[in-house]
């Protein structure tokens, strides 16, 4: 062969190349590369499980923000609640403190009409007891003269009071 | 020590080194002993009479010699780092795990980012064939000393200079793309690695060429004694060092690039309409759900 080529020796060569090839590979290339791979793996894993921790994190504090928003509006309403409660009461008894109030004064008025009427219709047969004792007295001391002056006197009281 | 001492040691020391130099000099030219430098430059390449008996078996060319030490050597470091440092791996990693996750992840990479399709058998393989080429370039730095069946002793030279060894991994790596286009694509992945035919031819020779040239500079330098004071180191560097690296990382890029161009899967029609039927049926959802809404 030209070049001093030989089959035989170049097989020889392919022979110890192959060998060298199990040898690097099972020995050096596959188990560096597993090892490689399994941190990665290990390194991606890690990282997923601070990511997913740090979401959920993030979610409870907004749960909590919530919440907390959440309560202050019920305070908020719960106090305003109160206030017109309060309120509400207050108005209520002015106004039923008014109505014992025009309650009352009426009461106190018809009282005082009835009083009034009273005294008017004792003071009426008073005056018919006086006046019948005074005609009476004058029937008995004078003639029918005086029955007509007395009379006309009593129509005129009459008619004074209505 | 006074400086009138001082001066007198390092008078010393220039003279022993300007006789030594003399002496070196005027002892001759020691390399003509062995081989003239045409000899050596055609041993180099063509290995016609420096071959070393494997085994008592067959005679070869010291280039698979230093293969099988390679491989030996690489064979020991393996099972050591596999037993003692593997285990002890940790998550944060020290300086030594460190570099050994970081050559398994280059070469990982360079499979995974050239070839997205059917990298897994990839990345093992431009790792092999990287860390041979590199661990095998400096091999050569060592020097490590063989004795010929002639009887003369030779440094063993990088696995890869020697032109069979070039030729196996140039042609095993057009292997590995072949099987990976077939397995891919059927007879489509075969007929585009077929249309590449050149590429085996010049990832053996450039592999060949390379380091066969670092071999020869370097058996040159040192086959003049003149030249071989500080020129060495500077070759060495050059031709060694910056080969490993740049040939492992071409090989490996090239295998890597080629292997993702013929395992790519091309969209034939069928399978572009059975992918944009979903696409159409979720376009109509779409619109059925933005007129009810």
């Amino acid at each position: 062969m030209p070049l001093n080529i030989d089959w035989q020796q170049i097989l020889l060569h392919l022979l110890n190349f192959t060998i060298l090839f199990a040898i690097l590979y099972f020995l050096l290339y596959k188990p560096v590369k597993a090892f490689m791979e399994k941190r990665k793996q290990e390194y991606e894993k890690r990282e997923e499980e601070t990511q997913s921790k740090l979401a959920e994190a993030e979610k409870t504090k907004a749960q909590y923000e919530q919440k907390l928003q959440n309560a202050d509006k019920e305070i908020r309403e719960l106090k305003e609640q109160a206030r017109a409660d309060a309120s509400k009461a207050a108005e209520a008894r002015i106004s039923d403190a008014r109505t014992e109030a025009e309650k009352l004064v009426s009461r106190a008025k018809s009282e005082a009409q009835k009083e009034h009427d009273e005294i008017v219709a004792s003071a009426q047969e008073d005056i018919a007891r006086t006046a019948a004792e005074a005609a009476e007295k004058i029937i008995a001391e004078s003639t029918s003269q005086a029955y007509d002056s007395f009379l006309a006197s009593v129509e005129r009281s009459e008619s004074h009071d209505k | 020590m006074s400086k009138k001492q001082k001066r007198i040691s390092l008078l010393v020391f220039a003279l022993v080194i300007a006789a030594l130099l003399i002496g070196v000099f005027l002892t001759g030219n020691s390399g003509s002993k062995g081989e003239s430098i045409q000899e050596l430059m055609q041993n180099e390449v063509l290995h016609e009479t420096n071959k070393i008996s494997l085994f008592g078996l067959i005679d070869v060319n010291p280039g698979l010699i230093s293969a099988f030490l390679v491989t030996a050597v690489l064979f020991v470091f393996a099972l050591i780092v596999r037993i003692f440092v593997i285990p002890r791996f940790r998550n944060v990693p020290g300086k030594f795990q460190t570099v050994l996750e970081e050559a398994v992840g280059l070469f990982d990479r360079l499979a995974k980012s050239n070839s997205p399709h059917r990298n897994r058998f990839l990345g093992a393989y431009v790792f092999t064939a990287g860390t041979y080429i590199f661990v095998g370039t400096l091999f050569e730095l060592f020097g490590f000393q063989a004795v010929t069946t002639q009887g003369i002793s030779t440094a063993l030279t990088a696995p890869l200079s020697d032109i069979n060894g070039a030729i196996a991994l140039g042609f095993l790596s057009y292997g590995v793309i072949l099987v990976g286009g077939i397995t891919a694509n059927g007879l489509r992945g075969l007929g585009r690695t077929l249309k590449e035919f050149s590429l085996p031819i010049s990832m053996s020779f450039r592999l060949f060429g390379a380091l066969l040239s670092g071999a020869l500079v370097t058996g040159l330098v040192y086959y003049y004694i003149s030249l071989s004071f500080v020129l060495p180191v500077i070759v060495g560097v050059l031709f060694t060092l910056l080969h490993a690296v740049i040939q492992a990382y071409v090989l490996t890029m090239l295998t890597a690039l080629f292997y993702g161009e013929v395992t790519e899967i091309k969209h034939n029609p069928k399978t572009s309409k059975r992918a944009a039927v979903p696409a159409a049926g979720d376009l109509t959802a779409n619109a059925i759900g933005g007129t009810k809404q």
